[in-house]
């Protein structure tokens, strides 16, 4: 029982960045319907902008939590303004498939210059300290990671429900030409929505380094996450990605405790095919 | 007229042939080196012809080999098995190389090998470990000889180390676990235990792997627990083996033991990344600066180089001494003389006018002989590796027992 309630605490805790991942890549295919490919490049771009804010500035990880989502957010703006805007124009989606991963390669490789392929941590008083909850051991950089992630999310959901931005943003992801006739500056909200979904994943990143290795690559598996949570949550749905993060998370660590962890990555991209397919029937049904 | 030129042409390349070897008992005896100088394993191949040059120079100042000084010859496979075939024919042909050494990646090994054997030059190998170049499928390769333990004996030299912790520790180890990368080097390491296990007597009760850069080991670290084994053995690549300690701890598992095969765990970054969190980690090494008969010459090597030995240079700085004493026992330099000479050498722990033998074993000889029931050949059967155990944030050498004063950490704290 101990090790099944372990379990399940691990699974919330790494679904978390899921979910974080997820909304974020919603955030971006809901506005412009389109896939962004280099999102786990993304996370990891978060991640080296920690190291470099904690090791040239001196700051806490978490302290730099901001300062990255600020960065990361004109990061995201300035290539959504210089490239994908005028792609997005051409309607080719094959265009904007090789901008995504051609801009992913590019960040990956880029970070293989500037940093080389050492796989850095960036060690706090705090980083070995574990503590037990009841049957239930926890370490500390992970629960404040996952009560920051639960912060932002909500903060998310409000932002998008109750602020004239977040509605003008669902109004785009709705209906994009209704939105331009009643005077929204849709060109303004692909660069916000950008730019959102961009901080984000470097959000996430900065999260990951309080117990997580920095390395050129670590985004893929990341990035390749966050898109079994968009479908299986739902394209363009922020609730639904949420919850198929966890969800995601805590299949991975059930399937390892009570089939084998061997199987987990098979299973869940069983999963995810399945999903996709079951999913795909009942619309073509209800057609 | 231009038949002429063809035919006189020929002739002249094939007397070029036919002369060399006469005129090649004179000046210095080449010893040709074919490693990675460049690409993403450039960095392996530095230390590797350091341990060489280290040896040749101390060779030539105490007067050299049958009073012929040795001269390196540099090939670089980059990597390549078809640039390590055609820098094999340069070297051999255009160079004249006397013997050879080489690579670090078994599969340029292997084809390299059998360039030597096809040209009659003998070829030693300081680091290629993968157990087959010297299976049943090679046994004409008989220019070619291996130094370096098998990738089976480094398992073995595991599974011997939990036996004999029991004399330091008091306790034995019973059961044991299986933590790795679900890519090759993890399944090298899950067949040589199964080949082993019963023959020391463990009991293997979980075998657990994850796919390389795994987001999060967490379910992985409770299989272990779960499983509750006394000592997990181990072999990641860095990222995976610093999460792995990491989750360990956060998981509230602490086995007693854990033993890894080098690769990530021997990393300069993973005790940059632990610091004390991996106190109690041991791992495979070919060569720790703390041996016994290494202390010695690593602080003269790293006065030249100003870094440490490592298993790779001391290694190949072993080799360019077997070629030595092979040499001066044939008397000459002519290919076949020099192969039975190593076939038949027999070094117990030192090299005639040379040092104690700096790795964790005393004896040198190249023998046939069955390895779990597969006939091989020309491999070191002495050759052994040492276990170091990371003890204040440094890697210390705790077995094999008779090289080294430090003791065993027990249980693994760490922290």
């Amino acid at each position: 029982m101990s090790i099944f309630l372990q379990a399940c605490v691990n699974g919330l805790l790494i679904g978390g960045f899921y979910s974080l991942m997820g909304m974020g890549q919603n955030v971006i295919f809901g506005v412009m319907k389109i896939v962004n490919f280099c999102h786990g490049e993304m996370l990891m771009v978060g991640m080296y902008l920690t190291l470099l804010l904690s090791t040239h500035l001196g700051l806490d990880p978490y302290a730099c939590v901001p300062l990255v989502a600020i960065l990361m957010f004109l990061l995201g703006a300035l290539i959504q303004h210089t490239l994908i805007t005028p792609s997005l124009r051409t309607n080719s989606f094959t265009n904007l498939l090789f901008l995504t991963v051609g801009m992913g390669m590019l960040l990956s490789n880029l970070a293989l210059v500037l940093f080389g392929s050492e796989y850095r941590t960036i060690p706090t008083s705090y980083s070995q300290t574990y503590i037990t909850l009841g049957p239930v051991n926890l370490s500390l950089p992970r629960l404040i990671s996952f009560g920051v992630l639960i912060v932002i999310s909500i903060a998310l959901f409000a932002f998008l429900k109750y602020t004239t931005t977040g509605k003008q943003i669902r109004a785009v992801s709705q209906n994009p030409v209704g939105a331009e006739v009643v005077g929204i500056n849709a060109k303004r909200i692909y660069i916000l929505t950008y730019g959102l979904g961009t901080a984000l994943a470097g959000v996430a990143g900065a999260l990951l380094t309080g117990f997580y290795t920095i390395f050129p690559t670590a985004g893929s598996a990341f990035g390749f996450r966050a898109l079994i949570v968009v479908v299986v949550g739902g394209l363009g749905s922020i609730p639904g990605a949420f919850f198929a993060g966890i969800f995601l998370g805590i299949l991975e660590t059930m399937v390892a405790l009570f089939i084998s962890p061997s199987y987990s990555d098979l299973i869940v991209f069983v999963t995810f095919i399945v999903i996709l397919v079951v999913r795909q029937l009942i619309i073509i049904r209800r057609k | 007229m231009k038949k002429l030129i063809a035919i006189l042409s020929v002739l002249a390349m094939l007397l070029a042939l036919f002369t060399v070897p006469t005129m090649a008992e004179e000046g210095p005896i080449r010893i040709g080196t074919i490693y990675a100088m460049s690409g993403g394993n450039a960095a392996i191949g530095e230390n590797i012809l350091r341990g060489i040059d280290f040896a040749v120079a101390e060779i030539n100042a105490k007067g050299g080999v049958n009073g012929r000084q040795l001269e390196v010859v540099r090939g670089d496979h980059a990597g390549d098995p078809a640039q390590g075939r055609s820098e094999a024919e340069r070297l051999i042909t255009q160079e004249h190389v006397d013997v050879m050494m080489g690579c670090h990646m078994s599969v340029v090994t292997e084809v390299v090998a059998q360039v030597c054997t096809q040209y009659g030059v003998p070829m030693i190998t300081a680091i290629s470990t993968l157990d087959k170049l010297s299976d049943p499928d090679h046994e004409a390769m008989d220019y070619f000889f291996r130094l370096c333990p098998l990738n089976s004996v480094y398992v073995e030299d595991m599974l011997k180390y939990l036996k004999d912790s029991s004399e330091q520790t008091g306790e034995e180890i019973k059961t044991i676990a299986i933590f790795t990368d679900r890519a090759a080097i993890g399944q090298e390491l899950i067949r040589c235990v199964e080949l082993y296990k019963d023959e020391y007597g463990f009991d293997l009760v979980a075998t657990v792997d994850y796919s390389s850069n795994a987001t999060d080991l967490s379910a992985q670290v409770l299989a272990l627990k779960q499983a509750n084994p006394d000592a997990v053995l181990c072999d990641s690549y860095i990222g995976d083996a610093t999460l792995f300690v990491q989750t360990l701890k956060a998981q509230g598992f602490t086995p007693k033991m854990i033993v890894a095969k080098a690769n990530g765990f021997t990393d300069p970054a993973f005790l940059t990344n632990l610091g004390d969190a991996a106190n109690g980690v041991a791992s495979v090494v070919e060569f720790n600066p703390d041996l016994i008969n290494g202390q010695e010459i690593n602080e003269e090597f790293k006065a030249e180089y100003g870094v440490n030995m490592n298993g790779h240079s001391a290694e190949s700085y072993t080799v360019v001494w077997i070629f030595k004493t092979a040499i001066e026992a044939a008397g000459t330099t002519d290919g076949a003389a020099v192969r039975d000479a190593i076939a038949a050498l027999d070094i117990q722990g030192e090299f005639p006018g040379g040092r104690k033998i700096v790795l964790p074993y005393d004896r040198i000889k190249f023998e046939n002989y069955d390895l779990a029931g597969v006939p091989h050949y020309r491999d070191n059967t002495s050759a052994s590796v040492a276990i170091a155990q990371v003890q204040g944030g440094e890697w210390k050498t705790v077995w094999p027992f008779s090289f080294t004063d430090t003791k065993i950490l027990y249980p693994a704290p760490l922290q």
